[in-house]
């Protein structure tokens, strides 16, 4: 079936603002018109006398003059001559008229200025400008929330340029804020008119990408579909907390769905079984510069007590029961379905929460949506029993430092898990590939992993990044990837001292749809592979020499210092292997 | 029947009226050209154009150049009327009144397609 492409078109709304200016001043300069004109007319019409004292009246010329430096309050006195008393009184009578007209029509002009309309009006002409002068490819980001500062943030750290959408001044305001290394430009507007994502850049053709933030389910549902309609094919991400507006996001193209509550499920179900698989995933998760965190010391026998069952203690006692441990639920609603001891009532009332017997328990989960409420329940349950596995959930961003000086055993952050979802999934699709397979290898494998990782890069993680050993990034690498006994131990060393490894551990090696996860130093490489690496940006440096540089290539691969220059080569009889490749730099740009 | 309608098509014909009524007679008649209706006409025309101002359509934007035009051949002849009464010494006599009353011939010229488009719009309007 071939199905018609829509398209928005420019739009009626971003035309010239000067309309609006103009149709806003119609009755000031109506009135200021008039007020003239009566007065001009008046002077003409009012009988005079000449400096001879004959009767004489006023022309246009001399009218018009006397009025507009009148009128203007500049007052050159009575010209051509002398007034006379019904001259001075019609005057006296339109000097209050023409001041109050320039009062009226100066007013409205400055009214207007500030005016709410106005200024939307002129914000969404900027914006549309802006954006369809974006030269870059771009993300657009509707909804900028918590998830979508976040990511913001981050994307924007990876030079990726953003489009931002809002239907909140306040958040649009916080762009402002925010320190950006590039230009993002944000309006406010209703985000489920179709019209205002095709300004937007939806149809922009260096639109790469469609991100649906916002709070409202439904709204992230209408921006999927819009664009998957509009743009066919367009990678989209959504956010939902509901599986069955995730269903009807998934039956418009092949949107990427991310459901923060779900995914924190896998997260716990992953820190139960595997921590030390959780504590890699947290690790690589968390951007460049983090610091390894700290393994986890969850209790995997006891029982736990969870206060607050929506969405998010749902999600959490469904993990924890399908684990087989023992659960008591505290919350303000009694749920029949629910297989576990149940307290109705406030958990905040110390009676209700006597009741939950914290002294015998061995884990406490505070997961309201009130950080206020966490933050008591915590305390509350700390007293009872200090021994407590204690895991928080935190709602609002200014309250960090609050959990933090709680010292949370384990802080759970909505916001966060959506950021970096949706980050690793941007940012670097192999670390995302990386992450999905991860588990399945389970605990021994990935604390083997954070070893190889601590020996080689110490315990912050510097940065991610991916190598293609194709023949346009690698030139260098042609003629030894073709031998077919290519390794990639004899690749990763220090073009400096080769008995010396670079600081980098390869994470995953993509060839086609295959992956193999922590590629050892024996796997064989062939043209076409991608790398994900993980180390030092000097590493990465070093790498892309190595890549690119016939020269240094020779050393890395064969340790065979070959001169640089033909002629030195010629005298020496040393020339770099695969004869057809000109040796030297001209190949770097690549 | 709105007022806005009947307010615009009043000025738009009072214009072409009063312009039409200046610009009759011999041309270089100093008699049959009173100044009093072209200082009526300038004015009227002014309030004219800043009616149609804000209009988004097509029609609109016709209307509103249209007007510009007349009000700059009004405004020519008002200058060149201050000239000849004002600072030329030949004074209010043949030629002068001559240049004036042409000038204004040509505003009535535009306030006649004014005047031509308002009646399109109406007719138009009762066939939608």
């Amino acid at each position: 079936m071939i199905r018609r492409r829509v398209a928005f078109g420019p739009s009626a709304e971003t035309s010239s603002t000067i309309f609006l200016l103009l149709r806003r001043m119609r009755a000031p300069l109506i009135v200021l018109i008039t007020i003239f004109a009566i007065s001009v007319f008046g002077l003409t019409l009012i009988p005079g006398r000449d400096a001879a004292g004959q009767p004489a009246r006023m022309g246009f010329f001399d009218a018009f003059y006397f009025m507009s430096y009148t009128a203007t309050t500049i007052g050159y006195g009575e010209i051509p001559h002398p007034f006379t008393g019904a001259q001075r009184l019609w005057v006296m009578a339109t000097i209050y008229l023409t001041v109050v007209g320039w009062a009226y029509a100066i007013g409205s002009l400055l009214t207007l200025l500030q005016d709410r309309a106005f200024h939307q009006a002129l914000a969404l002409r900027r914006f549309t400008r802006t954006v369809a002068r974006l030269r870059e490819p771009f993300l657009l980001i509707v909804g900028y929330g918590q998830t979508g500062r976040l990511l913001g943030g981050r994307l924007d750290l990876l030079g990726r340029r953003l489009v931002v959408l809002d239907t909140s001044a306040e958040h649009i305001d916080a762009l402002d804020i925010d320190a950006y290394h590039s230009d993002v430009p944000g309006l406010v507007a209703d985000v489920q008119n179709p019209r205002i994502l095709a300004v937007a850049g939806l149809e922009h053709p260096r639109c790469e990408g469609v991100l649906a933030l916002t709070d409202d389910d439904e709204v992230n549902l209408l921006v999927a579909m819009t664009a998957a309609l509009v743009r066919p094919g367009l990678p989209v991400i959504a956010r939902t907390v509901s599986p069955s507006i995730e269903h009807r996001m998934r039956a418009f193209g092949s949107p990427t769905v991310v459901n923060p509550f779900d995914r924190f499920g896998d997260h716990v179900r992953l820190a139960l079984h595997a921590p030390t698989s959780y504590q890699l995933m947290s690790w690589l998760m968390s951007g460049p510069g983090a610091q390894l965190p700290e393994p986890g010391r969850l209790p995997t026998t006891g029982r736990w007590v969870v206060c607050g069952y929506g969405r998010f203690g749902r999600e959490v006692s469904e993990d924890l029961r399908a684990d087989g441990l023992e659960l008591t639920v505290i919350d303000l609603n009694r749920d029949e379905d629910l297989g576990a001891e149940m307290i109705v009532g406030d958990a905040s009332d110390p009676a209700v929460l006597a009741g939950a017997r914290l002294a015998e328990a061995v884990g406490f989960v505070a997961g309201t949506a009130n950080d206020t409420t966490n933050l008591s329940l915590v305390a509350a349950a700390r007293k009872i029993n200090p021994s407590l596995y204690v895991a928080a959930r935190q709602n609002r961003p200014a309250h960090a430092p609050l959990f933090a000086a709680m010292e949370i055993d384990w802080l759970l952050v909505p916001a966060e898990v959506m950021a970096r979802e949706i980050y690793a999934q941007l940012s670097t699709p192999l670390l995302w590939r990386f992450l999905q397979d991860m588990p399945e290898r389970g605990d021994d494998w990935a604390a083997g992993m954070i070893d190889r990782l601590r020996d080689h890069c110490g315990t912050r993680l510097r940065t991610l990044w991916k190598v293609s050993l194709s023949p346009r990034d690698a030139p260098a690498l042609t003629h030894w990837l073709g031998t077919g006994d290519a390794r990639l131990g004899d690749l990763l060393k220090s073009p400096h001292d080769r008995s010396r490894p670079l600081t980098a551990v390869p994470l995953l090696l993509l060839r086609g749809q295959e992956a193999t996860l922590g590629p050892d130093d024996d796997v064989g490489l062939e043209a076409d592979d991608e790398i994900l690496f993980a180390g030092e940006p000097a590493a990465r440096r070093a790498l892309l020499e190595t890549m690119t540089d016939h020269i240094v290539r020779e050393y890395v691969l064969y340790g065979r210092n070959v001169p640089s220059g033909r002629l030195w080569q010629r005298m020496s009889g040393r020339n770099p292997t695969g004869g057809k490749d000109r040796p030297g730099k001209e190949k770097n740009g690549g | 029947m709105s007022l806005e309608k009947v307010v615009f098509g009043f000025f738009v014909l009072l214009a072409a009226t009063l312009n039409f009524g200046f610009f009759l007679g011999d041309l270089s008649d100093p008699a049959l050209h009173n100044v009093y209706e072209l200082f009526a006409a300038v004015v009227v025309n002014l309030i004219a154009t800043v009616l149609k101002f804000g209009d988004r359509t097509q029609i609109g934007a016709v209307h509103l150049a249209t007007s510009l035009v007349a009000d700059l051949q009004l405004i020519a002849a008002a200058l060149a009327w201050a000239y000849a009464t004002q600072i030329s010494s030949a004074g209010w006599d043949g030629p002068a009144v001559a240049s004036v009353v042409s000038l204004s011939g040509g505003a009535l010229l535009a306030n006649l397609v004014s005047v031509a488009l308002l009646v399109i719009e109406t007719v138009s309007f009762h066939r939608r």
